[in-house]
C-alpha cells in the first residue's frame, strides 16, 4: 500500500519537476552554492559551482568549464532525445536527479572546436568518435547535437543503428527495389524522431521538394510540397516509410547544397553498416548482410563528401557489431575494408578515460545529488582503483553504494 | 605354597628394581623411556625351578612367550643399531664414542641422497625405541594378577592421568582455601604463561600413553586440564602441567620478510613468484614509489570482469593504506577469474610485507591475507554424485 | 584433506593494538568475499550467499546491486517530495537493509517436541545467528512470493523498504510467531521435562 502510492507519487514527481520541483531544486541549490542566484519561477537559474556551470549553450563552452556540469532545459531534452539518443541507464538517472546534467569534457571541446571553425561551403567533413566501451561517445554525441540544435542546424539523427540490424520490429521486402528489405516501422519511427527533432525549424525554413515522388498507382506527393508533408507522409503510409526515408534524405543533400539550410548528422554505432551480416532474415531463412537492407543506403548517402553545408558526426563501437567480439575499438578494425574506404578522409577524435579533475567533479556531483551514501575517508581511491577511470564502470560501481 | 608366594614377590619386587634400575642406568634405553615412562622395557625373569612346575594358563603362557619375543628382537636390534653406528662412524672417518644422533643423520643424507617428498619416506637410521611404538610392559603377574589398580578400566594409565589431574586440583582448591584464611593471595608474577602452549593432541597423548583413546574421553583430559591452569594457584602445580603442554611456534616470527631491490629508474621494487591459488600461478611485482598503477598480463585492472575479483585486488593494498603510493604488475595463468584474482591478491599482500612495518604485517595476517590458501576442489566419491551429495534416499 | 586443522583461527579484519595472545595462533587464509573496501558489508554478503542459486554468485550480487539501486532512487525521490522531514529519511541502502533486518529478527520460535505421543510447539529461544538467517530468509520468500511479472530486485527492494519502517509481510510474519509463542507458554517448561 506504501508502495502503491509512492509509485503514483513518482509520477506525479516527474510532472512536477519540469515547473514547480524546478524552482525547488533551485532553491535547495542556492542554499548550498556559494554565489545565491535569485530563483525565478519558470526555469531553473544557473548555479555556479565548482562542478558545475551556468553557462547553458554549448556554443559558449570553452577550456574553461572542462570538468563541469551544465544542464539541459527538459523541453529542449524531449525534443532532441525523445526517440533515443541518451543511454538508458542515463534516462533513469535524469529522472531520479530531476536535470538533465552533461559534463563538458575535451573531445566534444575539440568537435565543437571543429564545427564552429568549419568552412561549410567545403565538402562534407566527417568525424568519427571512438573509443573503448562505456568512455563517453555517445553523451559528447549528445552534447554536440544540442549545440547542433540551438545553431539552428537541421538534424539528421540516427541514435543506434544496430538497433535497425539486430532487432527491427518488423521486416517486409521491399515494393520498390528488388531483392531488398526494408522495415517499415522502424523507417516509420524514426521520422517520427526526426520530425520531433526539427518541427520547429522546417516550418520556419519551409523547405520543399523539388521532384515528385510517386509512391504508387495511386499516391504520389507533388514536387514543390514541403518536407513536413514528406514526413508525415511516411509515418501515416507505413508501408513506404523506408523509401520515404530514402527521398528525404536526397532532398535534404540537394538542399543543403543549395544552401537553404546547414544539416548535422549524427549516427551512433556507425560500424554496424559494415559488419558482413544481420540478424534479419530473407524470405529463404538466410541472413542479410547490411547492403540488402533499404535504409542503409540513405544514410550511405549522406556521408559521403559530395555535398556541402553540413557536418558529419560518426560513432564506431565494439558493442555495436551484430554479431562476435570485437577485439579492438579502432575505426580501421570497426569499419573494415568497406567502411574505411567509403568513409576515407575522416577526422578521427579519440573520446579516452575520466582525468583526475573529471573524476574528482563527477564524485562531488553525485554526492551533491545524494547518489553516493558510504563516504568514508578514501572512499574515492577505491572508486578511482576500481574503475580504472571509466565513466560507465564508475556508474555501474556506484549504483549499489 | 609359600614358595610361590614368595615367587610371586620376589617378581613384584623384582619388576620395580629392574624397572629403577634401567630408569637409572645411562644409555641408549634412556631417551626412549623418556618418550614413554609408562612403557619400560619388558622382563620375565626366571623363576626357581619348583614354582616352573605351576600351570599356567595358555593365554598367559602366549602371553609371556611374544613378551618374551619382543624382548630379544629389541634387544638384537639395540646391538645391531649399536654395530652399525659404529660401522658409520668408521665410515664417515669420525670417533665412534663421540658419534651423535644428528650426525648419524647427517651421515645417511650423505650415503643415501632421496628425492623423497615426504620426509618421512627418506633412508634414516635411528635407535630401535624411536622406530618401534612402544608397548606396555607386563601388566599382570604370573598369576594373571594386575599390578595397575585400574587394570580393568582397559586404559589405566589414562585414567589415572584423569586422577592426577583431580588430586592436583584438590589439592590447590585446598591451598586457595587457607591462603584465603590467612588472607593472602596468589603471586601475580609467577601465573602460568598459557599464550604460547597448547595442550597435547590426541594423537601425541596417546603416544605417550601407550593407549588408545576415544575423543569423548580426550575431551575430559582437556576439560580437566582447562580447569586445573585456569585455577589461580595452578603455577604450584607448573611441573605436572608443564608435561602435558606443547608449545606453538610464535607464527607473527615466521617467515622472513625479503629487502627490496632496485631497478634501473631507481625504484624500490619486489616480485613475488610462483603465487598459487586453486591452479592459477601468477608473478607478482610491487614498486614502491607509485601512482597506484595496476597491470595484470599488459591490460589494466579491466581484465576482471567481474567487480569480485577487482575488489580482491583492492583488499591489501586498502588494508595497509598503499593505495596509491604503489604500482603493481602481475602476469598469471591458469585457474579462472576468481583463482587467478586470489593467486595476485596473495602475491601483493607477500610483496607489501617488505614496504609496511611489523605492526602492519601482524594486522596483515590476522587479517588472513598472508595465509596461502591450500584449498582444493573436492574429490568425487563414489556412490555419491558429488563431494559430499548423496544420491536420494529412496526408502523403498 | 584441504580443510584447516581445528586450531586455526578465523580471520578478522579489525586493525586492534593488544595481540599478544593472537601471535601463536595460525590463521585461516581470507575467503574470495571478504575485504574492507566500501563494497564490502558483512549482512551484504550473507544475503548475497543466500539469493544464489546454483553457484551464480555474480548474478546474485547483480540482483542485490540493482535492488540497493531500486532502494535510492525511492528514497532519492522522497526526500524530494519531502521537504521538512528531510533529516529522516535515510538514503543509504545498506543501513536500511540492517534496519529492516534488525525489525524482522524473531526472538523465539517454536519447535515441535514430543511428549507422551503429542507434538507440542513449544516456544524456544533462537540464537543470534540463527535470528539473522530467519529474517533474511524470510525477506527472500516474500520477495519471491509475488507475481511473477515483476522481477526480484525491486520486489526485494519494496520489502527491505517496508521492513525497515516496521511494516510489510515480513514484520507481520515475524509478529504472528511471537504470537503464537505468546499463546504456547503453557507448554514452555517441555522443553526440560
Amino acid at each position: 500500500m506504501f508502495r502503491k502510492q509512492f509509485g503514483n507519487l513518482s509520477r506525479v514527481s516527474t510532472h512536477l519537476s519540469r515547473n514547480v520541483l524546478a524552482a525547488r531544486v533551485a532553491s535547495r541549490e542556492a542554499e548550498m552554492s556559494t554565489n545565491a542566484a535569485p530563483a525565478e519561477a519558470a526555469t531553473a537559474p544557473p548555479v555556479v559551482n565548482e562542478f558545475r556551470t551556468g553557462v547553458g549553450n554549448p556554443g559558449e563552452h570553452s577550456e574553461v568549464q572542462i570538468g563541469k556540469f551544465y544542464t539541459i532545459p527538459m523541453q529542449e531534452k524531449k525534443q532532441i532525445f525523445s526517440g533515443g539518443g541518451l543511454p538508458k541507464q542515463y534516462e533513469q538517472q535524469i529522472k531520479t536527479f530531476t536535470e538533465a546534467c552533461l559534463m563538458v569534457r575535451s573531445p566534444a571541446l575539440e568537435l565543437l572546436n571543429y564545427i564552429k571553425r568549419a568552412d561549410l561551403s567545403k565538402p562534407v567533413v566527417r568525424y568519427v568518435l571512438y573509443g573503448d566501451n562505456g568512455v563517453g561517445k555517445t553523451l559528447s554525441m549528445a552534447h554536440v547535437l544540442h549545440y547542433g540544435m540551438l545553431n539552428d542546424f537541421l538534424l539528421v539523427h540516427v541514435p543506434w543503428a544496430p538497433n535497425w540490424m539486430k532487432r527491427p520490429k518488423e521486416s517486409a521486402n521491399s515494393a520498390s527495389q528488388e531483392g531488398f528489405i526494408d522495415l517499415p516501422f522502424d523507417a516509420a519511427a524514426w521520422l517520427v524522431h526526426f520530425k520531433t527533432q526539427n518541427s520547429k525549424l522546417l516550418e520556419r525554413l519551409q523547405l520543399k521538394t523539388s521532384k515528385e515522388y510517386v509512391w504508387s498507382k495511386r499516391e504520389s506527393t507533388p514536387a514543390g510540397s514541403s518536407l513536413i508533408e514528406l514526413v508525415e507522409h511516411g509515418i501515416a503510409r507505413i508501408k513506404y516509410a523506408s523509401e520515404t526515408t530514402a527521398a528525404l534524405i536526397s532532398e535534404l543533400k540537394q538542399l543543403a547544397t543549395a544552401g537553404q539550410c546547414k544539416i548535422m548528422v549524427a549516427i551512433d554505432g556507425y560500424n554496424a553498416f559494415f559488419h558482413p551480416i544481420t540478424r534479419i532474415f530473407s524470405d529463404n531463412k538466410q541472413r542479410v548482410s547490411p547492403d540488402r537492407i533499404t535504409l542503409t543506403q540513405p544514410f550511405l548517402d549522406i556521408t559521403n563528401y559530395d555535398w556541402t553545408n553540413g557536418v558529419c558526426i560518426l560513432s564506431v563501437d565494439k558493442i555495436a557489431m551484430t554479431e562476435g567480439y570485437m577485439e579492438s575499438y579502432l575505426p580501421r578494425y570497426l569499419l573494415g575494408k568497406e567502411g574505411f574506404e567509403h568513409l576515407d578522409p575522416f577526422v578521427p577524435v579519440h573520446v579516452g578515460n575520466y582525468t583526475e579533475k573529471e573524476f574528482t567533479s563527477y564524485i562531488k556531483y553525485y554526492l551533491d545529488r545524494h547518489w553516493i551514501s558510504k563516504t568514508q575517508p578514501g572512499f574515492e581511491e577505491q572508486l578511482k582503483f576500481m574503475s580504472n577511470m571509466n565513466p560507465y564502470t564508475l556508474m555501474q560501481l556506484v549504483r549499489g553504494l | 605354597m609359600s614358595l610361590r608366594v614368595l615367587s610371586v614377590n620376589l617378581l613384584k619386587n623384582n619388576r620395580n628394581f629392574i624397572q629403577n634400575a634401567v630408569r637409572n642406568s645411562k644409555g641408549p634405553g634412556v631417551q626412549a623411556l623418556a618418550l614413554a615412562p609408562y612403557a619400560t622395557q619388558v622382563t620375565v625373569q626366571a623363576t626357581p625351578a619348583a614354582v616352573q612346575k605351576q600351570k599356567v594358563s595358555k593365554a598367559m603362557k602366549a602371553y609371556l612367550e611374544r613378551a618374551k619375543e619382543h624382548d630379544d628382537f629389541m634387544k638384537t636390534q639395540d646391538l645391531e643399531f649399536q654395530i652399525g653406528k659404529r660401522h658409520l662412524a668408521n665410515m664417515m672417518g669420525a670417533d665412534a664414542e663421540t658419534f651423535t644422533q644428528e650426525d648419524i643423520d647427517e651421515a645417511i643424507a650423505y650415503l643415501f641422497p632421496s628425492g623423497l617428498f615426504d620426509k618421512r619416506a627418506r633412508p634414516a637410521m635411528r635407535s630401535p625405541e624411536e622406530v618401534f611404538p612402544a608397548r606396555k610392559a607386563a601388566e599382570f603377574d604370573e598369576t594373571g594378577r594386575p599390578f595397575h589398580s585400574m587394570f580393568y578400566t582397559g586404559k589405566p594409565n589414562f585414567f589415572q592421568l584423569l586422577h592426577d589431574i583431580v588430586e592436583e586440583t584438590n589439592k590447590l582448591y585446598d591451598l586457595e582455601e587457607r591462603m584465603l584464611r590467612r588472607g593472602n593471595k596468589p603471586d601475580e608474577n609467577q601465573k602460568l604463561e598459557t599464550a604460547g602452549f597448547q595442550l597435547l593432541p590426541k594423537d601425541q597423548l596417546e603416544r605417550v600413553l601407550v593407549e588408545h583413546i576415544a575423543d569423548i574421553e580426550y575431551q575430559n583430559f582437556t576439560n580437566a586440564m582447562d580447569r586445573l591452569i585456569s585455577l589461580p594457584y595452578s603455577y604450584k602445580s607448573k611441573a605436572f602441567i608443564e608435561r602435558y603442554l606443547k608449545p606453538l611456534i610464535d607464527q607473527s616470527k615466521q617467515l622472513e620478510v625479503p629487502k627490496p631491490k632496485i631497478d634501473d629508474q631507481g625504484r624500490q621494487y619486489i616480485t613475488t613468484y610462483e603465487c598459487l591459488r586453486k591452479t592459477a600461478r601468477a608473478d607478482v611485482t610491487v614498486r614502491l614509489p607509485g601512482t597506484g598503477k595496476i597491470t595484470i598480463n599488459g591490460q589494466d585492472i579491466s581484465y576482471f570482469s567481474s567487480e569480485e575479483c577487482k575488489e580482491q585486488l583492492l583488499f591489501p593494498l586498502n588494508y595497509s593504506e598503499m593505495l596509491g603510493k604503489v604500482d603493481v604488475e602481475a602476469n598469471v595463468e591458469g585457474g579462472g577469474p576468481s583463482g587467478q584474482a586470489g593467486a595476485i591478491r596473495w602475491g601483493i599482500a607477500m610483496s607489501l610485507r617488505s614496504f609496511v612495518d611489523q605492526e602492519m604485517i601482524e594486522s596483515m595476517r590476522l587479517a588472513g591475507l598472508l595465509t596461502r590458501d591450500y584449498r582444493r576442489r573436492e574429490r568425487k566419491k563414489y556412490g555419491q554424485e558429488g563431494a559430499r551429495r548423496k544420491y536420494t534416499w529412496k526408502k523403498r | 584433506m584441504s580443510m584447516y586443522p581445528s586450531h586455526f583461527a578465523e580471520p578478522s579484519l579489525k586493525k586492534e593494538t593488544n595481540r599478544s595472545s593472537a601471535s601463536h595462533i595460525p590463521v585461516k587464509a581470507a575467503t574470495n568475499d571478504l575485504s574492507d573496501s566500501i563494497f564490502y558489508g558483512e549482512l551484504k554478503n550473507k544475503l548475497i550467499k543466500y539469493i544464489t542459486k546454483k553457484g551464480n554468485k555474480s548474478l546474485a550480487r547483480e540482483l542485490l546491486t540493482e535492488t540497493f539501486e531500486t532502494i535510492k532512487r525511492t528514497q532519492i525521490e522522497r526526500l524530494i517530495l519531502a521537504g521538512t522531514e528531510k533529516e529522516n529519511i535515510i538514503i543509504d541502502s545498506e543501513q536500511l537493509l540492517k534496519n529492516a533486518i534488525e525489525n524482522a529478527r524473531p526472538l523465539l520460535q517454536l519447535s515441535a517436541i514430543k511428549r507422551g505421543g503429542v507434538k507440542y510447539q513449544v516456544p524456544v529461544p533462537v540464537t543470534e545467528k540463527k535470528s539473522y538467517f530467519l529474517a533474511m530468509k524470510w525477506l527472500l520468500d516474500a520477495a519471491r512470493e509475488k507475481d511473477r511479472k515483476v522481477h526480484l530486485p525491486e520486489k526485494l527492494a519494496w520489502e527491505i523498504l517496508d521492513a525497515a519502517c516496521g511494516q510489510g509481510r515480513v514484520i507481520k510474519k515475524k509478529n504472528d510467531l511471537h504470537r503464537q509463542c505468546e499463546s504456547n507458554r503453557a507448554y514452555a517448561h517441555y522443553r526440560w521435562s
